[in-house]
């Protein structure tokens, strides 16, 4: 019966042309697109305060992206974060003296951590620890700084940012 | 007008009814899912039939996705240029899509062009005693007629959801990045680390299906109980749009509560 | 009435009685459909006759009574029991209820693809077997839109006889036919009776058709038999119903009236009311 086969051939492309759209959608346009294909070695770094940041944020070397964050913790000790990053191995040669700092893309974006790398001759490996750290700037903290005229530097962030709502 | 004149049945009044019409419907579902284990016996009328409400339907899907993701990165960069944030149009255009406008429009189109013509279609074969003559012929109708169709909706409406909000980002990055001029790199990278596949797109893929479900319930329930005559279909494939155009927006809302 | 039982019945019904909306359509209906026969089941409409058919088929259950077809009692039969006797029936709607997605082929394949796997060379040869009987070979092609009333009949026909039934109903088979699509359906009917002894029960309105193929008249009227013999007898007109009915009266047992409340108090002269 051939026009019941070109039924049933629409049918597949259509069905077809459905997953490619979903695939499409899921692979190339959400967070699934930034994880590397390739393998990843993680790193530890702590931070007073992550701010927003969030699981798989980017974590970029001169604006390049060279990983993502793979789990946010809190360190029962240190009472600090403990963020895990996974760095794609292409990467292996980045200073174990790099600075880790979590900053903002654009006023509105989101959060990410960034690695200026040191001068080290060792480099950082699985397992490695960052030790220079600069926790995400908090909006409260500026605007408290700024209301106060920078007179009370914020020891943390959350004293900070009390310090700069009682100030306004 | 004197007595002998009523000849209407008495009814129950509109909750009773109401009610009465939802619960046969519930039993008209239950129904369909209990022939599907005979409905597979029929998979070339399955097969068949997405041909006919998914494929057929593709053309009116994509044109639509393209318009609306166009207005859509007109109508946002226009809003996020007053915060200064037209980096997050892609995100933003793109979250809309998947969450929301993607399941929803193409449910409510989906019931235009596909549940009206499954109404209609078998309205007429029950008028036309074509639904008679299957249990005549020993074949139970809600297996070969009523279940494939149902299938066949159930499993277009998520793929046609898909196409539409690929069409969508299509016509916002036509807007966003040729014309108005917001960075490629931008657009997908603010998106890209943003969108996330589980939350987003699942959520949206799991609403189109549930939306399917309503839509090929209600289109084929109507068509099945419609009455055999020519105004009897044409109420049937009006009350399709109707209740199914209302079903798909409240359980939008119910969803996204729970989904959120 | 009393029932003359006949001695090999296919259809028996006894004291069949159903309410349908609050009325009642059989009250305690008992008749004999002979094996081998052409019966004609005749009577004012809106007294039941397609709702007897469906009751034959099981599309519509009694409220009491039995109804059994080749000894089986068709009112408390399973699904499968049910659609295992379906296909040794034959019915021939009054509009042919063809299936319009599919040609005429396939309309008439319809049954053996859902009941039988057979070979597509021998499923061929029955279908065109049948659509010879039937003079409509020549057409298998066209879709059921393309084909005039007494041929989508035909075919409808050709496609209850595919799996060479044991009964035939007929609904209304003459009912908007021209001279000859009628002559042509009563050949067939004739002929598939009288070569293939299928047993046919035929519900019709034109006396004049069914006189020329019924062996057995039943006449019902208010949900009971109320007349029954040959063609023959029951023109002869020897009760008020086989008057009325073949003689073309326009009143009698079956008033011309609608029942209804009292006419002057309708027309508002309420005083003749009171």
């Amino acid at each position: 019966m051939n026009p019941r086969r070109s039924f049933a051939a629409g049918t597949g492309l259509f069905i077809l042309l459905g997953f490619a759209a979903l695939a499409y959608l899921a692979t190339q346009t959400s967070s699934v697109a930034n994880f590397s294909s390739g393998p990843t070695y993680d790193v530890v770094a702590q931070f007073d305060n992550v701010g927003s940041l969030k699981d798989r944020a980017p974590v970029k070397v001169a604006g390049v992206r060279v990983g993502s964050v793979k789990s946010i913790q809190l360190d029962s000790q240190s009472m600090e974060a403990k963020v895990t990053l996974a760095i794609d191995t292409r990467y292996n040669d980045i200073p174990d003296d790099s600075f880790a700092k979590i900053m903002t893309s654009g006023l509105l974006g989101d959060q990410f951590v960034a690695l200026s790398p040191g001068g080290s001759p060792s480099v950082l490996k699985n397992g490695s620890r960052i030790i220079n750290t600069q926790s995400a700037m908090q909006l409260e903290d500026l605007i408290g700084k700024f209301l106060v005229g920078g007179s009370s530097p914020a020891k943390s962030s959350s004293t900070g940012a009390a310090g700069g709502k009682s100030g306004g | 007008m004197s007595a002998d004149m009523k000849s209407r049945p008495p009814r129950g009044g509109m909750l009773v009814d109401g009610l009465a019409q939802v619960g046969d419907c519930g039993l008209f579902l239950l129904n369909m899912l209990g022939a599907i284990p005979r409905s597979l016996r029929y998979l070339r009328e399955i097969s068949r039939q997405i041909w006919f409400v998914g494929a057929m339907s593709l053309v009116i899907i994509m044109i639509s996705g393209l318009f609306v993701g166009m207005v859509l990165a007109l109508q946002l960069y226009y809003t996020l240029s007053i915060f200064g944030g037209t980096a997050a149009l892609g995100t933003v255009v793109a979250l809309s899509l998947y969450r929301e406008l993607g399941p929803v429009i193409t449910a409510l189109l989906f019931a235009g062009r596909a549940g009206t013509a499954m109404t209609a279609e078998i309205g007429l074969m029950r008028a036309t005693d074509q639904l008679a003559a299957m249990e005549m012929m020993a074949v139970d109708p809600i297996a070969f007629v009523a279940t494939p169709r149902f299938l066949a909706g159930v499993i277009a409406m998520p793929l046609l959801a898909n196409v539409f909000s690929m069409l969508g980002l299509l016509g916002a990055h036509l807007v966003g990045v040729t014309w108005l001029g917001v960075d490629n790199g931008t657009f997908w990278s603010n998106m890209t680390s943003n969108v996330d596949v589980w939350k987003d797109i699942a959520n949206g893929t799991w609403k189109a299906l549930a939306f399917g479900v309503v839509v090929s319930l209600i289109a084929v329930f109507q068509g099945y109980t419609a009455p055999p005559t020519s105004e009897g279909v044409a109420y049937a494939t009006t009350r399709t749009v109707v209740f199914a155009s209302i079903v798909v927006l409240a359980l939008d809302f119910v969803m996204t509560a729970f989904l959120m | 009435m009393p029932i003359e039982a006949v001695a090999d019945a296919l259809v028996e019904v006894r004291d069949l009685t159903t309410m349908l909306s609050g009325k009642a359509v059989f009250d305690g209906l008992s008749l004999d459909i002979p094996r081998g026969k052409v019966t004609a089941i005749m009577g004012p409409s809106g007294t039941g006759k397609t709702t007897l058919l469906k009751h034959i088929t099981g599309q519509m259950r009694p409220d009491r009574g039995t109804l059994r077809v080749d000894g089986q009692n068709v009112p408390t039969l399973g699904r499968e029991a049910l659609y295992a006797l379906r296909e040794r029936i034959g019915y021939l709607f009054q509009n042919s209820a063809l299936l319009t997605d599919y040609d005429v082929f396939e309309n008439v394949a319809f049954p053996l693809r859902q009941h039988a796997r057979l070979p597509e060379v021998l499923l061929r040869n029955i279908v065109l077997t049948k659509l010879q009987a039937v003079g409509l070979r020549g057409a298998a092609r066209l879709m059921p839109s393309e084909l005039s009333g007494g041929m989508a009949r035909r075919v409808a026909l050709a496609r209850a006889i595919v799996f060479d039934p044991m009964l035939i109903l007929y609904d209304e088979p003459f009912v908007g036919l021209d001279p000859i699509a009628l002559n042509q359906v009563l050949k067939l009917i004739r002929t598939l009776n009288r070569t293939l002894g299928i047993t046919s029960i035929l519900v019709a309105h034109e006396f004049a058709a069914v006189r020329q193929v019924a062996d057995l008249v039943h006449l019902i009227a208010n949900g009971r038999l109320v007349a029954s013999g040959t063609p023959q007898q029951l023109a002869r007109g020897e009760s008020d119903w086989t008057r009325q009915f073949f003689g073309g009266e326009a009143d009698g047992p079956v008033p011309f009236q609608y029942p209804a409340g009292d006419y002057a108090a309708a027309l508002g002269f309420t005083g003749a009311a009171a």
